[in-house]
């Protein structure tokens, strides 16, 4: 199995833990990544700049496409942008004319087979669950998992088709898979704020705290996220001071990747568990022989 | 007596220029951290972080990076090869000429016992160098002209420092052409070092001589003999002349056109050679005057920053050498243009057209915020900087790719810092105030505008694939009671203006104001919530989505 690997914008800077731990736990699995360089997906410019959100994500998978390989992107909301905007330009001819007429300038042709897929799908259809179940070395025992299913994945589900819009279970099954509970909690399909962060802060930090303290009211350890923008999000909400009044947050958040490969006896230094906000290294008295 | 006011003139503007620059780099305030820090904390800060990290363990790394990255520059290989060897030719061939040639009489004659211009093999050795640099230059001209990024962002500094080099190489090679075939230089050199009698058959022996050998063109009538005249020119020449002249096709490319030159060549000689030699001075003085503002000046900044970036952890600076650090790094960028050929949101130049998009032109656009170049931006071009500061994504890769190791990142977040500070704050919260000015939805007076905006909008709308089936709103408010953003607030209508539904009730109304300014439209998480649930398959959530971009499309209209 061979993907272009998609980090998105956020990875280099914020989230250096997410890229590392995607591409260890995929070497691992035997998945080869090919790194271009990627331009934007497009979506931070949705907002405003419409032409130009269509643009780059047609740009990108045409790169892709002229090597035949499929974008495999560790971000929720890469992956929807990528969707929604294929999307559009197939609705919208005047568009998608005028896009391929700007690639056809740096000699990229219009793509038209080459598919996006967010690193959780390439797990779930293109491993395999039972794939995957036989690297499990050491699971983990009495872990209760809150999942975050992200909203650029999931819906439109009709444009996306990540996962059943209101019943999905890709993300639980992957968490059951280490050995871990996928547990049941008010937030799981809803969202962490992120796209607001620059536009509205304060509302923002204010849905992910309230998202970190429903999973710990679930009786969450830990909240489990597959998105950049997640992570971010709740790192901040980590970082900010926070009244004692406050409901309380869930422990951590650790990224898919990162839980998964300790399961499979990756270590933490593999997995760049330091580099979350707080340590996620609290996660290794978690499994099985520890 | 000319060349020497010129060089000490050159020197003082040089001088004059560099403390000005150095000034900058202690008074250049950009990001918060720099604020209220005086240029001497900032000088004093500088001087102690450079002397314990000289005499620290990290000297190793630094001297490392100052070989690898400076002098081989290795980050111009590892971006492109091409790039790379313009770049070698004309450091080398430059440095070269500076040192076997400019500074001759000052240092080179020092160091080596033997050097005289027109001796082994510093003849040929010059004409190397040169050539070395126009190749370099020929090649700076190819890349600029023929790649796309390049030749986007090519300004005034980059074409006045290749016409410069380019001015002061080829009159030199033609200075130096002219002299090896002018027949007054030949005579100037005959009456300082007469051959041996010095007798008028002997001096047209060794014309004679050195027309065949060195290609000096006589005045018709000289420079002529037979057999035994040119043995007698052999011996003369070895007697008295090849003590300090090498072989004249030694030095390669002038020769050749000294010898293209032909019988213009003696017409030449004298006033042309003086003609040359200004215009070769001072081109060659007019580069060192101006080198604190010309882009020469990164031949010193751009290798002290690398070895200094290998040497500390930006993390750790204190706010004043952070400060320093942050105005010195503007002078460490020589404007290759890595940064913007590679930027991951160039891909939005085509549509938005606003260079400050563009890495290398936006730390251009923060050089005239920060005061360290003249021009203070106007309203608009604040506006147009802003845009571009909002467009990047702080992907980092400006940053790693930077062959000048200038932490990009760092210059961009405290520059939106900066911006925020004086009233300028994300793109879409401007987009969103400038309509909210013009349209703040009311419940005092309802407004029913029937047959007033609506087929506009209507048009709008129905146009975009995104936006187009609003109408099959029946106002079940699924979408409403569906919205994370609406069940943030208690009273939701004092803090959105409108909810979704009421949204879509709007644009049947034709209120396309309203709709575009109510805040729940730049409040959306664009979490789909709502048009995942929409039982009439509204597309609410690509709805919101398409009044922002018909209000920014709107606004850039009022920008322009």
């Amino acid at each position: 199995m061979r993907y272009a690997f998609f980090p998105g914008c956020k990875i280099p800077y914020y989230v250096p833990h997410y890229g590392a731990s995607s591409r260890r736990v995929l070497q691992e699995l035997g998945i080869e990544l090919v790194d271009l360089e990627f331009n934007c997906c497009g979506y931070p410019m949705s907002h405003l700049y419409y032409q130009s959100s269509l643009l780059a994500a047609a740009r990108a998978l045409a790169m892709a496409e002229a090597l035949g390989l499929d974008i495999l992107t560790p971000c929720k909301c890469c992956f929807g942008s990528f969707k929604r905007s294929m999307h559009a330009l197939s609705q919208e001819p005047e568009r998608r004319r005028q896009v391929a007429e700007e690639l056809a300038k740096e000699g990229l042709a219009f793509p038209v087979k080459s598919q996006v897929k967010h690193l959780l799908s390439v797990l779930y259809h293109d491993l395999g669950l039972p794939a995957l179940r036989q690297r499990i070395t050491r699971p983990y025992q009495h872990l209760n998992v809150a999942v975050l299913y992200g909203c650029h994945a999931l819906r439109p589900s009709r444009v996306t088709g990540f996962d059943h819009p209101y019943a999905p279970t890709i993300i639980d099954q992957l968490v059951e898979v280490t050995g871990a509970q996928s547990i049941a909690w008010a937030g799981k399909l809803s969202c962490c704020g992120a796209p607001l962060l620059e536009h509205n802060p304060e509302l923002s930090l204010a849905i992910i705290a309230r998202r970190l303290s429903e999973c710990r009211e679930g009786g969450a350890d830990v909240l489990a996220i597959a998105c950049p923008y997640s992570q971010m999000q709740a790192e901040r909400a980590y970082a900010v001071p926070r009244p004692a009044a406050d409901r309380e947050l869930v422990t951590g958040a650790v990224l898919y990747p990162q839980l998964l490969g300790l399961a499979m006896g990756l270590t933490s230094a593999d997995l760049t568990l330091s580099l979350n906000t707080p340590d996620a290294g609290y996660l290794l008295s978690f499994l099985s022989g520890a | 007596m000319f060349l020497k006011v010129g060089v000490i003139v050159a020197l003082a503007a040089c001088a004059l220029g560099l403390a000005y620059k150095i000034r900058l780099w202690l008074t250049v305030a950009i990001g918060p951290e720099a604020v209220g820090i005086s240029a001497g904390q900032r000088a004093a800060a500088a001087l102690g972080g450079l002397g314990r990290a000289i005499f620290s363990r990290r000297l190793g790394a630094m001297l490392k990076a100052l070989a690898l990255d400076g002098l081989w520059q290795r980050r111009v290989w590892n971006h492109s090869r091409l790039a790379w060897l313009t770049h070698i030719c004309i450091f080398v061939g430059f440095l070269g000429l500076l040192l076997l040639h400019a500074l001759g009489d000052v240092l080179t004659k020092h160091v080596f016992s033997g050097y005289q211009p027109t001796v082994h093999p510093y003849l040929f050795l010059r004409n190397l160098c040169g050539t070395l640099v126009l190749v370099g230059v020929g090649l700076a001209i190819y890349r600029r002209c023929t790649l796309p990024g390049l030749k986007l962002t090519t300004r005034g500094l980059d074409r006045l420092a290749l016409v410069l080099l380019a001015v002061i190489i080829f009159s030199g090679f033609a200075l130096e052409g002219v002299k090896i075939v002018s027949h007054q230089s030949f005579e100037r050199m005959v009456k300082e070092y007469p051959p041996a009698g010095g007798e008028p058959a002997e001096v047209a022996a060794l014309e004679a001589y050195w027309a065949r050998e060195f290609g000096v063109a006589f005045p018709a009538g000289r420079g002529q003999g037979d057999a035994r005249a040119l043995e007698l020119g052999r011996r003369l020449h070895e007697e008295t002349c090849a003590d300090c002249h090498a072989p004249a096709q030694w030095a390669f490319l002038a020769y050749g056109l000294g010898k293209a030159l032909g019988p213009a060549g003696v017409s030449l000689a004298g006033a042309g050679e003086e003609a040359l030699w200004y215009l070769h001075v001072l081109a060659s003085l007019l580069g060192l005057a101006i080198l604190p503002f010309s882009k020469f000046l990164h031949l010193f900044t751009t290798p002290l920053l690398l070895a200094v970036r290998a040497g500390m952890d930006r993390r750790q600076l204190s706010p004043a050498n952070l400060a320093t650090l942050r105005a010195y790094e503007l002078d460490a960028c020589m404007h290759c243009s890595v940064c913007s050929v590679h930027c991951s949101v160039g891909v939005a130049y085509p549509e938005v057209g606003n260079q400050n998009i563009l890495p290398g032109e936006k730390l251009a656009a923060l050089m005239r915020l920060s005061g360290a170049r003249p021009g203070q931006p106007s309203p608009r071009e604040l506006r147009l900087i802003r845009q571009g500061a909002y467009i990047c994504t702080s992907c980092l890769r400006c940053t790693n790719l930077c062959t000048a190791g200038i932490n990009l990142q760092d210059l961009w977040l405290a520059m939106k810092a900066d911006l925020a500070r004086q009233g300028l704050g994300s793109t879409y919260h401007d987009v969103r105030q400038a309509l909210g000015r013009a349209a703040q939805p009311s419940r005092q007076a309802p407004v029913v505008r029937l047959g007033n905006g609506q087929p506009a909008i209507h048009k709008e709308l129905k146009a975009s694939a995104l936006a187009g089936n609003f109408s099959s709103c029946y106002k079940c408010i699924t979408c409403s009671n569906s919205c994370p953003v609406v069940r943030m607030y208690e009273r939701p209508l004092e803090e959105l203006d409108l909810m979704p539904h009421q949204i879509m009730h709007c644009l049947g109304l034709g209120l396309k104001e309203e709709a575009m300014g109510a805040r729940m439209t730049w409040n959306c998480l664009t979490c789909y919530h709502c048009q995942e649930a929409c039982p009439q398959g509204v597309r609410v959530a690509d709805i919101l989505y398409e009044l922002r971009h018909l209000a920014s499309a709107q606004s850039a209209d009022l920008e322009v």
